[in-house]
């Protein structure tokens, strides 16, 4: 096999699963809610039930999101000039045949992703415990429910995108999600200045 | 068509309270325990166990030193109802076919959302947590029986019937225009007042939350547009232009 490179720990890999599952349950959740989906409360076993699972994913969503940021925010905050070129030409994805600038640890994109999750995440969290934990407080509870709403609505276009482009749209980038490791030399064409700093043993 | 309506009228009211405790015996409510404020209001405020409750107003003024108002304070059956816009649990409140908004306390999850979509600061939580507030005897009205509080009344001041009937007669008796019979989509329950509504604890104008109605009307819609716009641009996406593949190994 050809040579590897490890790109996330197991710990990177596992609490990445953890936000997707409480991101995706919530959200499904979040749905039956927003219009009263009697289908979706069904699978959560009722509307009372849903709202208890919701709440306590929260927890869960909160804290994995909190743990993300050793992850990723480090690399998500660098940017310089390849990251405007890179904006420049979409990334590539507009051609068949991309030709995009030299990208580091997380490409542009995903660096303005994650911010944008970490931002949006903190807001529907904060909100969310507002919600959940000041009830009847009207004026708390009509600013919260407003930003859940809008963090929600965010969200639901942020991440279907970052799915598809982690998954079929890169080929080569789920298995990131499941061992951790990719391609030495699919490592340094996508992500060269990464490559380059490992080499180079800091 | 079908729409119900309570007419109130506080020009007819003596204070006798008689509502409020039919109210209480039908739908069987306990008492609460109260202070006294120094006013013959009592309770102060609606409760998880009081659906309907008489507000006193002194009114003193240079002509007449012992002006009172009593008036019936209650869930006003909004057509337009932000309590039930806001409100996530299916089934938790509904709409009888006589305009009623009525409520189901074993749906209801508890959250305490229908307060801050409610213009009139109506709903109440039992001690479960669950909704409370007047249903306008659904249960006597669904066997064509009127609400207890307007069977009660001695003197006409609360009155049951058709919502438009309501209107006409009271415009025959000299009201231009009721309270709520313009605001969110006209009210369930309709007041003949001679003075400004202000006088008797109630809003000039009523509205739901702007950010609720924005919510409904911007937010829901896109939050399934935005992700089925995602979904349909990834799929053509992945058509038109396919995969970032690498080509050739290096
Ligand atoms: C992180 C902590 C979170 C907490 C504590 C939380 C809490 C809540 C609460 C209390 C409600 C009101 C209904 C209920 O009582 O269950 C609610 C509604 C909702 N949540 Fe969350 N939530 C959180 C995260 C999320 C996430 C991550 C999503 C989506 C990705 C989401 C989407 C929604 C939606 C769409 C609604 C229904 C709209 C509404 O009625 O306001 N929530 N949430
Ligand atoms: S407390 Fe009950 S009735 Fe009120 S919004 Fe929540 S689920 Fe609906
Ligand atoms: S008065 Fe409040 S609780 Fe009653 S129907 Fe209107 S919004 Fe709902």
């Amino acid at each position: 096999m050809a040579e590897m490179v490890r790109k996330a720990s197991a710990f990177e890999i596992f609490n990445h699963w953890v936000l997707a599952i409480s991101c995706l349950l919530l959200a499904l959740s979040g749905y039956g809610f927003l219009f009263k989906l009697e289908g979706i409360t069904a699978l959560f076993g009722g509307a009372n039930a849903m709202k208890d699972i919701h709440n306590y994913l929260g927890i869960v969503f909160t804290l994995s999101l909190f743990l993300s940021i050793f992850n990723w925010l480090k690399d998500a905050l660098s940017f310089d000039s390849d990251d405007i070129k890179w904006i420049a030409c979409a990334g590539g994805y507009l051609s068949k045949h991309p030709k995009v600038p030299p990208m580091g640890k997380l490409n542009t994109g995903q660096k303005l992703y994650y911010l944008a999750l970490l931002a949006f995440g903190i807001a529907i969290a904060i909100s969310g415990f507002v919600i959940w934990l000041m009830p009847g407080q009207r004026n708390y509870i009509i600013l919260s429910h407003l930003v859940h709403n809008i963090s929600f609505v965010v969200l639901m276009i942020a991440v279907p995108v970052h799915i598809y482009l982690a998954t079929i749209a890169n080929p080569g980038t789920f298995r990131i999600m499941v061992y951790g490791t990719v391609p030495y030399k699919w490592a340094a064409k996508r992500h060269p200045k990464w490559i380059q700093e490992l080499s180079h043993g800091k | 068509m079908g729409r119900k309506a309570l007419l109130i009228s506080p020009e007819l009211c003596i204070g006798c309270r008689a509502c409020q405790v039919a109210c209480k015996s039908w739908q069987q409510l306990p008492a609460d325990k109260t202070k006294n404020t120094g006013s013959y209001e009592n309770p102060g405020d609606l409760t998880p166990n009081l659906y309907n409750k008489i507000r006193f107003v002194e009114v003193p003024s240079q002509e007449n030193p012992v002006r009172w108002l009593f008036v019936s304070q209650r869930c006003m059956h909004c057509d337009d109802a932000g309590c039930m816009k806001i409100c996530p649990a299916p089934g938790a409140l509904y709409k009888t076919k006589e305009g009623i908004v009525a409520f189901n306390k074993d749906k209801c999850i508890g959250c305490k959302l229908c307060v801050a979509g409610c213009p009139f600061d109506v709903p109440r939580y039992d001690e479960k947590g669950k909704i409370s507030k007047c249903n306008l005897c659904e249960d006597r009205v669904a066997e064509n029986m009127i609400p207890a509080c307007a069977k009660t009344c001695p003197t006409g001041s609360i009155k049951y019937g058709d919502w438009d009937e309501m209107v006409a007669s009271s415009k025959k008796a000299g009201y231009e225009k009721l309270y709520g019979q313009m605001d969110l989509g006209g009210l369930g329950v309709l007041y003949a007042f001679k003075d400004t509504p202000k006088l008797y604890g109630l809003n000039e104008r009523p509205q739901i939350p702007e950010s609720i109605v924005f919510w409904h009307n911007v937010l829901k819609p896109l939050a399934y547009i935005g992700l089925g716009g995602v979904v349909a641009a990834s799929a053509l996406h992945y058509l038109l232009i396919g995969p970032h593949k690498e080509e050739e190994e290096v």
